[in-house]
């Protein structure tokens, strides 16, 4: 053999060859099932295609379906106000207790593995299952939780939390408090343990007390961690399905009806599927500009970090 | 004053831990209770356990089959991202090539797709194939978004070694595939089983593709669980069973990837 070290232009071109059918076939399913199937629900959603309806066999109607959506669809509105009031509420309150969790467990305990794999049990249970146990729980003649809830006043003797219109969110909310809690504990956890020490010991050293470390010195190293928590959090609660599909099925009425709830009650219940396709276009619109948030910043400014250090 | 603290933390520690799990605990009891235990109003958290619900439901309603539907679904769809993905991987942690970065945050696109989105196409695509109904239509759908996790969490442990170790493996007459199959992928195997498991649990826990893409034939362990619940007269003994069934292995591989979890969770952002 008599190729150095230094790779020449051929060697390189050689090299590209080598490389495209490693990753030609990831490329394609992707390109065959999900984005193919994404341009077909843009389409569909420009049609008015109906199961129900045999008149309407998939006429092209333009935007016609989003023109409706967004003008006269109160119960679209409503489902997506609640969806995004849903996001900000349970994430924030799982971000906050997530945190303090993450700090305790940071500052105070030495042997952590065994704690937190437990504090993880809620969060890998398949979300269905999570819904059936507090279905069982919140049942109102025989439920467990139902049965404290009343021993201590918090809800009254005949009344049964999924019944109650004005407790089904605030109960939905608290249960995926329950679930996620643990997700932003176990990963705050890994930014704070990975942190480095040097700059708390010169703070201590200058006199600054725990709560200037805190803000001047934890949360800036923290930031990049916190905002990927925040991401990762936010887009997966406004995909929210499994859980309260299980629980309540979006009632009474259309007191928890989440944005995916009605898309796939428009599809499947009334198979409505052109209209359904503009809904859950809408959904996909939504998720992708959260998607290229979590993008930008986390994984660029990291780069950038990395670059600078 | 620093000790008492401490106590503080454990005891705060310890109540978060009972609230986390004793809803978990609760089903496994119930799973193990006869009728009349679990529809008393009082709650019974003593009693003489029953061993009937089980076989009432994975025998008499013929539930089993769908543990190995579940089973079969979450190892292809685990076996298929992982050949997929992880060759993918290997190119994006070794080569340079322009739109490399826009073609891997476009394979992060597709993790985020939310399901309820693409189901229906999906649905109306594997209609028109006559794949509606069958274990492969479900595969394939969960295949979508673990690809995604294989293709970013592998990019990171490929990158963790040292690319003088494929250089010499092709100085000694390698191919650039002789040398990932050969040599890359028996170093990298720690990081790849991690990423396995966390792919099977993924699609283990996975409900809405597979609730939209198959009713009876082929249907997982968690679309079945909707059809134990009815208005009236729900028998929670066997939903318990059930649930306990569709959980247990999770939390043991839990306990498996601990490690690597982290890194699974957040696409290789945070290392853990």
């Amino acid at each position: 053999m008599t190729t150095t070290a230094q790779p020449s232009r051929g060697q390189i071109l050689l090299d590209r060859g080598a490389s495209l059918p490693l990753i030609l076939p990831a490329t394609l399913l992707v390109l065959v099932f999900l984005v193919g199937p994404f341009y077909y629900m843009a389409y569909t959603a420009m049609t008015d295609l109906s199961f129900a309806n045999p008149d309407q066999n998939g006429a092209f109607i333009g935007f016609d379906n989003f023109r409706k959506l967004v003008r006269e669809d109160t119960i679209f509105w409503g489902s997506f106000w609640r969806t995004i009031r849903f996001v900000a509420i349970a994430v924030s309150i799982e971000f906050v207790i997530g945190f303090a969790l993450a700090w305790l467990i940071w500052r105070y305990v030495e042997r952590q593995r065994l704690l937190t794999t437990l504090l993880l049990v809620p969060m890998m249970l398949a979300p269905v299952a999570v819904g059936l146990i507090w279905r069982l729980l919140l049942q109102g003649d025989f439920g467990m939780a139902t049965h404290y809830l009343r021993a201590v006043g918090l809800l009254s003797q005949s009344s049964a939390v999924f019944s109650t219109p004005s407790l089904v969110m605030p109960t939905i909310i608290a249960i995926d408090v329950w679930q996620w809690t643990p997700f932003v504990t176990l990963i705050i956890l890994a930014g704070l343990m990975s942190m480095p020490r040097s700059p708390f010991e010169a703070a201590t050293m200058d006199g600054a007390g725990p709560w200037r470390q805190f803000f001047d010195i934890m949360l800036p190293l923290l930031r990049p961690i916190i905002a990927l928590v925040l991401l990762l959090r936010g887009i997966d609660a406004f995909k929210e399905f499994d859980k309260v599909f299980i629980m309540t099925g979006g009632g009474p009425g259309t007191v928890s009806e989440l944005l995916s709830i009605y898309a796939y009650r428009v599809n499947f219940k009334t198979w409505n599927l052109g209209y359904g396709a503009a809904v859950s276009f809408m959904v996909y619109l939504v998720v992708l500009i959260l998607c290229s948030v979590f993008y930008k910043a986390v994984y660029w400014k990291s780069a950038d970090q990395r670059a600078q250090a | 004053m620093s000790k008492s603290w401490k106590i503080l933390a454990f005891g705060i520690l310890a109540c978060v831990l009972v609230i986390a799990l004793t809803p978990y605990v609760w089903i496994l009891l119930t799973s193990f209770k006869g009728r009349l235990d679990i529809l008393s109003p009082q709650p019974t958290w003593f009693f003489t356990p029953t061993f009937a619900n089980y076989p009432a439901v994975f025998i008499d309603k013929e539930y089993l089959p769908l543990v190995f539907n579940s089973l079969i679904i979450a190892c292809g769809s685990t076996a298929l991202s992982i050949m997929i993905g992880a060759p993918a991987a290997y190119v994006f942690a070794r080569t340079d090539f322009a739109g490399k970065e826009d073609l891997f945050f476009f394979f992060l696109t597709t993790r985020m797709a939310p399901p309820i989105s693409i189901a229906v196409p999906l649905f109306l695509f594997f209609t028109t194939l006559g794949l509606t109904d069958t274990i492969y239509a479900v595969v394939i759908a969960h295949t979508t978004f673990n690809l995604s996790l294989v293709v970013w969490m592998m990019r990171g442990f490929f990158a963790e070694i040292p690319k003088e170790i494929d250089e010499a493996a092709m100085m000694d007459g390698r191919s650039k595939l002789g040398a990932f199959v050969r040599v890359i992928v028996p170093l990298a195997a720690p990081g790849l089983a991690a990423t396995a498991v966390l792919c099977f649990i993924m699609s283990w826990n996975e409900f809405l593709y597979a609730f939209i893409l198959v009713a009876f034939e082929g249907r997982p362990l968690t679309v079945g669980i909707p059809g134990l619940i009815t208005p009236h007269g729900t028998l929670w003994g066997q939903v318990a069973a059930v649930a306990v069934v569709a959980t247990l292995p999770i939390i043991v591989f839990t306990f498996l990837v601990q490690k690597h979890l982290v890194r699974g969770l957040t696409f290789g952002a945070v290392k853990g």
